[in-house]
């Protein structure tokens, strides 16, 4: 398989603290990753770094070989449609319907007309089960369903990668349960992705590869049972 | 003192700098026509009731003054005119404008902030849209149309209550007073308090929209943002409007 998207000894520092001291790894096409590590460790901050949300102090962020870190905001746009971002509280825009939430993409992207807007928006109601709440207002939303809208907003642009910003976080079974299927039904499309979370079970279900961070490096890195058969005790502390 | 200086420079740097990316994106496209309908609607038809009650009630207490006052010295007839310039002039600019500052300015930086700390920002970066283009520009450019037009609203109030003023405690006949108005109040004076307003509208906007993209630490920081925005669009408001009366006077006086 071939890389989508490369990180190269990445640095990142808020003032003082040092969040990641030269992380690199890959992403092959078709694959997810599992990002995980202790609070802290700037799981979030990676995702945030790979689509330009945050500047990282050095290091090379390739997709498809072109240097995403070189670019500026302005060149960022539309990178941005073709790497999605989940937010962890969903951040959906809340003046504004469901349908309007998930087409704004569409009609800011697109020249789509509006019966083909309406199409698709539709469509990826359905892929997260939630075509009753198109009319409803985001503060009308559970948490979970919060989560799945803002995941099919991610992906309605059709993206090549999704990243997921733990999209499980403070969520009952039943709606992880969701969440996972969702996350599945991207990945039988074919979309790449990177879930960063510290749901260990969700992470072996959906994920190819974990990766975990530590102290700003990567503390490990291998198939989910390298993972599990791991006798490395900074591993086995996450299995617990 | 010196870090506080610092700091002010700062602030004043990047809102340089946002103005600059407003004005990119005013002329290049896509331009949101609807968000700017909408927002006109919000902030400049949602200020009329407030800007009528403000514009009456100041003409009313101005005529009143004035008129006991140059009573004294047989002056009464020359109210008619003071009112209507000072009204036109300063006060409807004045008044408005920090009415609005209160009204639209907190109103601006608490929606944008709250926008922020709830990560919507981000998100529409995210999707690949500007923030900029989306949520300043139909603002500021709202404000700047919606300020002249409600301060020459105001100002046309306030001369309307003078003129029941004027006829009810001075027996001033209407036609006098509106002669007396008319032959006062030049267009050059109605331009001169829009181009005031226009400007004034700017600074409340820009102002609001910078401190709202930098609000942090939850609901308390949009409070805080509020009310930097109210204070601070006042303060530059009141003293920029002498050097632009100043300017005004040098071209037209």
């Amino acid at each position: 398989m071939e890389n989508i998207l490369e990180l190269k000894n990445i640095v990142k520092s808020f003032d003082d603290k040092k969040i990641h001291q030269g992380l690199t790894f890959t992403l092959k096409h078709g694959e997810t990753i599992g990002l995980l590590g202790r609070s802290g460790t700037g799981k979030s901050v990676l995702l945030r770094s790979i689509i330009g949300l945050e500047q990282i102090d050095s290091g090379e962020i390739l997709f498809h070989e072109q240097r995403l870190d070189l670019l500026t905001e302005q060149q960022l746009y539309p990178v941005r449609t073709r790497i999605s971002y989940s937010f962890q509280n969903a951040a959906l825009f809340d003046s504004i319907s469901v349908f309007e939430n998930l087409a704004y993409p569409l009609f800011e992207h697109t020249n789509l007309a509006e019966a083909e807007v309406e199409k698709r928006v539709m469509e990826a109601l359905q892929m997260v089960d939630l075509t009753e709440s198109r009319d409803l207002m985001p503060s009308d939303l559970s948490g979970g369903m919060q989560k799945r809208i803002g995941m099919a907003r991610a992906m309605i642009l059709n993206p090549e990668i999704l990243l997921f910003d733990e999209p499980t976080a403070g969520l009952d079974p039943v709606n992880i349960e969701m969440v996972i299927e969702t996350i599945e039904k991207f990945k039988a499309q074919g979309i790449s992705g990177i879930l960063v979370t510290h749901d260990i079970s969700t992470a072996k279900r959906v994920c190819d590869r974990i990766l975990i961070l530590n102290e700003g490096k990567i503390g490990f890195t291998g198939t989910v049972d390298e993972f599990e058969g791991s006798d490395d005790p900074f591993v086995k502390s996450f299995l617990l | 003192m010196i870090g506080h200086f610092k700091e002010n420079m700062t602030v004043l740097g990047e809102i340089t700098i946002l103005s600059k990316d407003f004005l990119k994106c005013m002329f290049t496209r896509p331009f949101y026509w609807g968000r700017l309908y909408e927002q006109i609607l919000q902030l400049g038809v949602g200020s009329l009731s407030i800007t009528i009650v403000i514009g009456v009630v100041t003409g009313l207490v101005m005529t009143l003054q004035f008129g006991y006052g140059l009573a004294k010295f047989g002056g009464t007839l020359y109210v008619p005119a003071i009112v209507s310039l000072s009204l036109m002039r300063e006060l409807a600019p004045i008044f408005t404008s920090l009415l609005i500052a209160g009204r639209i300015g907190s109103g601006i930086s608490a929606e944008i902030g709250a926008m922020n700390v709830t990560q919507q920002i981000d998100a529409i970066r995210a999707l690949g849209t500007n923030p900029i283009r989306v949520l300043v520009v139909p603002r500021v450019l709202a404000t700047v149309i919606s300020l002249p037009l409600l301060t020459t609203l105001s100002a046309f109030m306030g001369i309307l209550g003078g003129l029941s003023i004027a006829y009810s405690e001075f027996s001033m006949p209407a036609g006098f007073y509106i002669n007396k108005v008319l032959s006062s109040v030049g267009l050059t004076d109605v331009f001169g308090s829009m181009f005031k307003c226009a400007f004034f509208g700017f600074i409340i906007a820009i102002v609001a929209c910078y401190r709202g993209f930098q609000t942090k630490e939850g609901t308390k920081g949009v409070g805080q943002a509020t009310t930097w925005v109210v204070v601070t669009t006042s303060i530059v408001i009141l003293i920029s409007d002498f050097f632009l009366s100043k300017l005004l006077i040098l071209l037209f006086d």
